[in-house]
């Protein structure tokens, strides 16, 4: 706020003087303007999170809840499934989140370059999986790598498997289904930050590394990359958090199936609250570790990645 | 920089204070399960074609005057709104009716105590199909007002199995095992498929156990009996073999399912009932299908019966009860015309067992050859062994589900089971 001050400067005196003299009270009036907007996030977001905090130290069936302390926590790690749901998410986490940046970083890059034709077709191409609705692109993908599914019929008309493979009951391969479809869902959105933070990047630094002989790689890694570090960061850590919470793809892809293969931490909840006999304490218990994940992940993204300032 | 901290530590106390404003409220808040009685009893289903329908037909044939809502939502929002709606404590926009899938049914009676209203006064239970009355029952006294019935057939194409060399006779009666054999028999001279299996849902091995009497749960509900359950043991070896057999068509979702059918490419279906209209939808198949008995685990005890799925509506504990309850019990309760105008005009099969006298019951079915499905069902149905779901068939089936891919990439039965058990006890103390 302090900055707004000083760029007053250009306002005619008269205004200036009006807005000096009323300094406090204007102080007052803008927290007046947001009072709704702070009440909003203190009734929806602040006051929510602390009743779930103290529903995570409780157990019980539906409505019939009591206190068991720290049970819950300690349940977690005696628990196969949750396990496996942990395992699964960071499994989606580490393949998916690194490729889908490498490929967003890729598709920026090329789509950024001035000469390139129908540029506007090909962004637009790569950026509009995002505004298709969750659901209805995980159904499609869940009828695309049926066992009777297009993907199956041009691997089999390619003669690249004589058998159709089952993509969605393979615990291995609907693991990869999983990851192609938000891989596909997400790359456009991650490059579209990218290529408007390439917008910024000064090209006279690219003709001045060409002048001293830099390649197209060098000029990518000592100059691209370098220069959207902040972004990289920015994205990585909203697709950690994005991944982390993955819900509708494997709800509607493959309910988590075969077995418990591709089960996610935000599945699981689910399934706990709304699938199971409910039992909301422990649901919340599991939500919160998902806060803890994305604090830390967050946490090391910043320490690895960031400037330290 | 001073300035601005000393500005967010304002903003920190602003927030806190709310918080506890508002926890103040909102505990001061009691149930608004009390009030006065209202003009419109509302039902909450799922299904337009069967639930709703059955619903609308019952308002119609109700004499009394009766404002009734009916809200159709999906089965999944109906559970959701339910729990959240529950658990809050709060009753306000909760319905009068709810239809409820029986084997959900116990954890809620359970999870959320004197939130539902008991029907003892209005019906009389032993009316119903035995099978249905655990699952709707809790502690002596019956909630739910038992409803359609998924008693089970083996539905398959008469023209394959003929060509095969089969005929009704050789499929009625029948265990798993000779199943199999049939199967594979069909695959080798016909060149179709058996069945049509989703791997990852275990419906047929529920079908199977309950055949033999058997749940994934002991009589009382609660105790988890997967380890040395013979019934099970068998399901699953059955399972295995099926998938071993080559004659399975792997389907992964419920339309792939229909049309794995429809289209011809398999000659059984065993299914609960409802499944009937699904097939006859195809109408180029007219006069090709039929019904067997399920075939039985082979085992002592095991019947050809068994159920897969079907639900009971239930009455909330909310201003409106008497009358909600005054409605379901005179018609879904006690009308025998009122099942009869069901199984012609909705085509929807109740486990009211008076109802099973009156004429409707003995038509023939044209698509079926002019077999009298109505009446083989409802004499199937009263063979079903009872069981009791207990609260935690979801739960414990995707425990088994994850080991029965185990045991089918070459786990040993035994380990699978017992380590199924092991899971199932620790997640559901």
């Amino acid at each position: 706020m302090g900055k707004a001050m000083n760029n007053t400067g250009s306002i005619p005196y008269t205004v200036k003087k009006k807005r000096k003299s009323g300094g406090l009270k204007k102080n007052y009036i803008g927290w007046f303007f947001i009072l709704i907007a702070v009440a909003g996030i203190c009734l929806f977001y602040f006051y929510p999170m602390v009743q779930a905090l103290l529903l995570s130290f409780q157990s019980g069936m539906g409505a019939n809840l009591e206190y068991v302390g720290l049970d819950n926590y300690i349940r977690l790690f005696s628990d196969p499934t949750f396990i496996a749901a942990l395992t699964n998410t960071m499994i989606y986490l580490l393949v998916q989140v690194p490729v889908m940046i490498v490929l967003a970083l890729f598709f920026s890059v090329l789509l950024n370059d001035a000469t390139l034709k129908f540029r506007g077709f090909f962004r637009l191409a790569i950026f509009l999986p995002c505004v298709t609705s969750l659901v209805a692109y995980a159904v499609i993908f869940k009828y695309l790598f049926g066992v009777d599914g297009l993907v199956n019929r041009f691997l089999i008309d390619l003669s690249i498997t004589s058998e159709p493979l089952n993509w969605l009951s393979d615990p291995l391969l609907a693991k990869l289904t999983i990851i192609i479809a938000i891989t596909w869902r997400w790359t456009g959105y991650n490059m579209i930050f990218y290529l408007s933070a390439l917008q910024n990047v000064d090209k006279s630094m690219y003709e001045a590394a060409k002048i001293d002989g830099a390649s197209a790689l060098q000029q990518f890694f000592y100059i691209t990359v370098p220069m959207l570090k902040p972004i990289i960061l920015f994205t990585s850590i909203i697709s950690t958090i994005g991944t982390l919470q993955i819900f509708d793809e494997i709800m509607n892809i493959t309910n988590g199936g075969p077995g418990n293969a591709t089960l996610s931490i935000s599945m699981y909840i689910y399934n706990l609250s709304f699938e199971y006999t409910p039992d909301f304490g422990y649901a919340a218990t599991v939500s919160y570790v998902i806060v803890i994940l994305v604090v830390l992940l967050s946490l090391i993204q910043f320490k690895v990645a960031g400037d330290n300032k | 920089m001073k300035y601005f901290s000393v500005r967010k530590s304002w903003i920190l106390v602003f927030a806190i204070m709310t918080i506890f404003t508002l926890a103040a409220c909102s505990s001061d808040e009691t149930g608004g399960g009390s009030g006065e009685e209202p003009d419109e009893i509302t039902a909450w289903a799922w299904d337009p074609n069967f639930n709703i329908a059955a619903l609308e037909l019952a308002k119609e044939s109700y004499e009394k005057d009766i404002k009734l809502k009916i809200i159709e939502n999906a089965q999944d929002d109906i559970v959701q709104k339910l729990n959240t709606g529950l658990s809050s404590g709060t009753m306000k926009g909760m319905p009068n009716i709810v239809l409820i899938e029986d084997q959900r049914a116990q954890s809620f009676l359970k999870a959320y105590p004197d939130a539902f209203y008991p029907l003892d006064e209005y019906i009389n239970p032993d009316d119903f199909a035995a099978y249905k009355l655990a699952p709707t029952s809790l502690d002596g006294k019956q909630y739910g007002l038992p409803f359609d019935t998924g008693v089970t057939g083996l539905f398959f194409r008469t023209d394959y199995l003929k060509e095969a060399g089969y005929t009704m006779e050789d499929l009625s009666n029948i265990t798993w095992e000779k199943y199999i054999e049939i199967g594979k028999d069909v695959k080798a001279k016909t060149g179709k498929d058996m069945i049509s299996l989703d791997p990852n849902d275990l419906g047929l091995i529920r079908v199977m156990i309950q055949s033999a009497g058997s749940w994934y749960v002991k009589e009382d509900g609660t105790t988890v009996h997967l380890k040395d359950n013979e019934a099970l043991k068998k399901a699953f070896q059955n399972y295995k073999a099926m998938m071993e057999a080559d004659f399975v068509k792997a389907n992964s979702d419920w339309s792939q399912f229909i049309a794995a059918f429809n289209s011809g490419d398999v000659a059984t279906v065993p299914s609960g009932n409802w499944i009937g209209p699904s097939i006859e939808a195809e109408a180029s198949q007219k006069g090709k299908w039929a019904v067997a008995q399920i075939p039985r685990l082979d085992m002592e005890g095991a019947v050809n019966a068994s159920n897969q799925g079907g639900s009971s509506f239930y009455v909330l504990n909310i201003p409106g009860k008497e009358k909600a309850a005054e409605f379901l019990a005179e018609t879904f309760g006690s009308s025998k015309q009122f099942y009869q105008d069901l199984v012609l005009d909705v085509g929807a099969l109740g486990t009211y067992k008076p109802a099973s006298e009156g004429e409707a019951y003995q038509a023939e079915n044209e698509y079926f050859g002019g077999q009298k499905l109505i009446s083989d069902f409802s004499k199937w149905m009263e063979e079903i062994p009872s069981v009791n779901y207990g609260m935690h068939t979801y739960a414990i089936e995707d425990i088994l589900a994850a080991e029965m891919q185990n045991y089918l990439n070459g786990k040993s039965l035994e380990d699978a089971l017992a380590d199924a058990q092991a899971q199932a006890e620790a997640q559901l103390k």
